[in-house]
């Protein structure tokens, strides 16, 4: 009766774990390409370059896992990165970074409100959300980029302990936190069940809209944070970074293994699946391939992505 | 008492039906007032100007949104038709290059439709991110095809009449593309209402395997809007270069958050199953209005984004009130 051939065993590597497989490809076929790909310097660039991702999409596993997704991360990180920039001219810089931290926990809990308590589309609201926050940006900023004046702001971004970047370090403790309230919480259980079934959740007594509720403000307040980074990384403060970060972050969560399904996946499996993105654009730019062949090549892989999941999904739905 | 409260409900749910109709009323009264430039000829022939790319864009965009699915690329097929139409009328003459562009928004709009079927996709987030997947590859098509430049009327030697009207001619006091959308509307809404393919669509958004079950064709309902879609992509596109003369690779950019908010403005659902051309014109109306209005109010461009994205979230909660 042992019928998990080796082909079964593959199509199921194949699907659970593609991003690891990816990663695995990319690295292997690194070998033999005679570029300065293994070298530390890089792969911690690479790692550092990747660590605002990183950091963003662990807040919007949370909405995932439940059963939404959080399209709005865009908006906020440009947003919260031109306020805090803004704010450094007339107060501390811990004052500016948990305003714009609270500023992104502000827009999560308007997009938790809309979509947990007034029950709309997850996807299509946090889009129209982040298309409002990219036109404040413009506005803020009057579509040009914005310089910070505070190098002590710049260091956050660009400093290193050790050598080990300040933003590897931050997307660590980032990661611990978060990992942490996924795996060994009483929130986190309840998040995995309601992605699971929401109303099975509900009847066995799970506060099913605070609990989702909450996912969608820690998902904004990750955002803010990546604001504060990312302009703090660049020292200015720009609205140019809004929908592809979403799109591509919420894609990447989706690689790893948190399937728009809900219910299934985690922080590690996220980390991976945009850890593909960041060593894909490392490896691209490593063989010098064209910045359209790169825009292409990113997009096939998103779709292809995708189609893996949602086949996946139709397939989970044929023999349930 | 009780017939009372009875009328006052029968009248809110009119104004909530209809209030897209409502709000264009009191936009133009109050602008109307504030700014009497707006009503002067040249405001209105301008207004009609610009009802060419984006109604035939939500036009096609309806069809998707009452069959249930969504579709980001619309902006990657615009940018794509552009380059490749404007290229072309060069080597192969207007007419030819008309009907290939044509004929390439169709085809991504097959090409979309091929890949949800494939992988099964039956939810509208799942349709989301495929096609703007899509949208990434068509426009990256395009940077690579163009190079990246942007094409203009004046380098083509070759007669290019026909985009030339389209652009600025007149048929009688209409502007010839306000007539295309006059055919394009009349068109598609006898699709809508009078055929049976237009009614497995209504079908198919309402509850897919409702439909399968009671007959419907789903697959070919699917392909059939995202063809649709397309289609009314690439009429834009065309419209679009044609009234600006140029073609960037990136030409397309935003039309697609505008037609779905278009669409939605207007009163067709998000649900699926419900809807019509003839709302979306209401919706387009309005978006079109509310520019001028801001335009004239002297409001930037940038918050007039923002005001959009407002303007979406909010129609969004009153769509989904109105289905609770």
């Amino acid at each position: 009766m042992n019928r998990s051939g080796i082909g079964e065993s593959l199509y199921k590597l194949a699907t659970k774990q593609k991003a690891f497989i990816a990663i695995l490809v990319m690295m292997g076929g690194m070998l033999f390409s005679g570029t300065n790909f293994y070298t530390v310097y890089n792969l911690l660039d690479m790692l550092n370059s990747t660590s605002i991702l990183l950091i963003l999409s662990f807040g919007v596993t949370l909405t995932i896992v439940s059963g939404g997704c959080d399209l709005s991360i865009g908006g906020i990180l440009v947003v919260s990165g031109i306020t805090a920039i803004k704010l450094l001219d007339f107060m501390p810089i811990w004052l500016a970074i948990l305003c714009a931290v609270l500023f992104g926990a502000v827009v999560g809990f308007i997009n938790g409100f809309l979509v947990v308590k007034q029950k709309t589309e997850p996807f299509i609201i946090t889009l129209g959300m982040g298309l409002l926050l990219t036109g404040i940006a413009q506005q803020l900023t009057d579509a040009h980029p914005i310089p910070a004046k505070n190098p002590d702001f710049m260091m956050i971004g660009n400093g290193d302990i050790f050598g080990v970047p300040n933003l590897v370090l931050i997307m660590l403790v980032c990661f611990g936190i978060s990992f942490w309230l996924m795996r060994y919480t009483q929130f986190g259980r309840n998040l995995y069940a309601i992605g699971g079934d929401y109303d099975v959740a509900r009847y066995s007594g799970i506060d099913v809209i605070r609990t989702k509720w909450i996912g969608f403000v820690i998902s904004g307040a990750a955002a803010g944070l990546a604001g504060v980074l990312l302009s703090s990384k660049l020292n200015t403060g720009s609205s140019v970074y809004g929908e592809l970060t979403a799109l591509v972050v919420n894609c990447g969560v989706v690689v790893g293994g948190t399937s728009f399904a809900g219910g299934i996946g985690g922080i590690p499996q996220s980390a991976l699946g945009l850890l593909v993105f960041g060593m894909l654009d490392n490896v691209m730019n490593m063989l010098n391939i064209s910045s359209y062949y790169q825009v292409m090549l990113k997009g096939t892989v998103i779709v292809g992505i995708i189609w893996l999941d949602c086949f996946a999904n139709k397939r989970r739905r044929e023999f349930v | 008492m009780h017939r009372e409260s009875v009328s006052i409900n029968a009248v809110i749910s009119v104004v909530r039906d209809y209030l897209v109709l409502v709000m264009i009323a009191a936009l133009v009264a109050i602008t109307a007032v504030i700014e009497p430039k707006f009503m002067s000829g040249a405001n209105l022939v301008n207004i009609m100007r610009q009802f060419g790319p984006l109604i035939m864009v939500s036009l096609g965009m309806t069809f998707v949104i009452i069959g249930g699915f969504i579709d980001l690329s619309v902006a990657g097929t615009i940018n794509l038709v552009a380059v490749v139409t404007i290229s072309l009328i060069q080597p192969l003459g207007q007419v030819p290059a008309l009907l290939i562009g044509l004929t390439i928004g169709a085809v991504c709009g097959g090409l979309n439709s091929a890949l949800i079927l494939s992988s099964g996709a039956l939810t509208q987030a799942e349709a989301l991110f495929i096609t703007f997947g899509m949208s990434t590859v068509y426009s990256a098509i395009a940077l690579l095809y163009s190079g990246g430049s942007t094409m203009h009327f004046w380098d083509i030697s070759a007669s290019k009449s026909v985009f030339e009207a389209i652009g600025g001619g007149n048929v009688g006091f209409l502007s010839v593309s306000f007539v295309i959308f006059l055919v394009c509307l009349a068109l598609l809404w006898v699709f809508q209402t009078k055929t049976s393919e237009g009614r497995a669509i209504c079908l198919t958004g309402g509850n897919k395997t409702a439909a399968r079950l009671a007959g419907v064709q789903v697959s070919r309902a699917i392909v059939v809007i995202y063809m649709i879609c397309g289609l009314m992509a690439g009429v834009g596109a065309i419209v679009l270069f044609s009234r600006i003369t140029t073609a960037a690779p990136v030409i397309g950019a935003g039309y697609e958050t505008n037609a779905i908010l278009s669409v939605v403005v207007g009163g067709t659902t998000l649900k699926g199953g419900k809807g019509s051309v003839l709302r979306t014109v209401m919706g387009v109306l309005l978006v079109i209005l509310m520019s001028n209005c801001l335009d004239l109010l002297g409001v930037s461009s940038y918050l007039q984004y923002a005001v959009k994205g407002a303007i979406l979230v909010f129609a969004i909660w009153l769509d989904n009130r109105k289905q609770a």
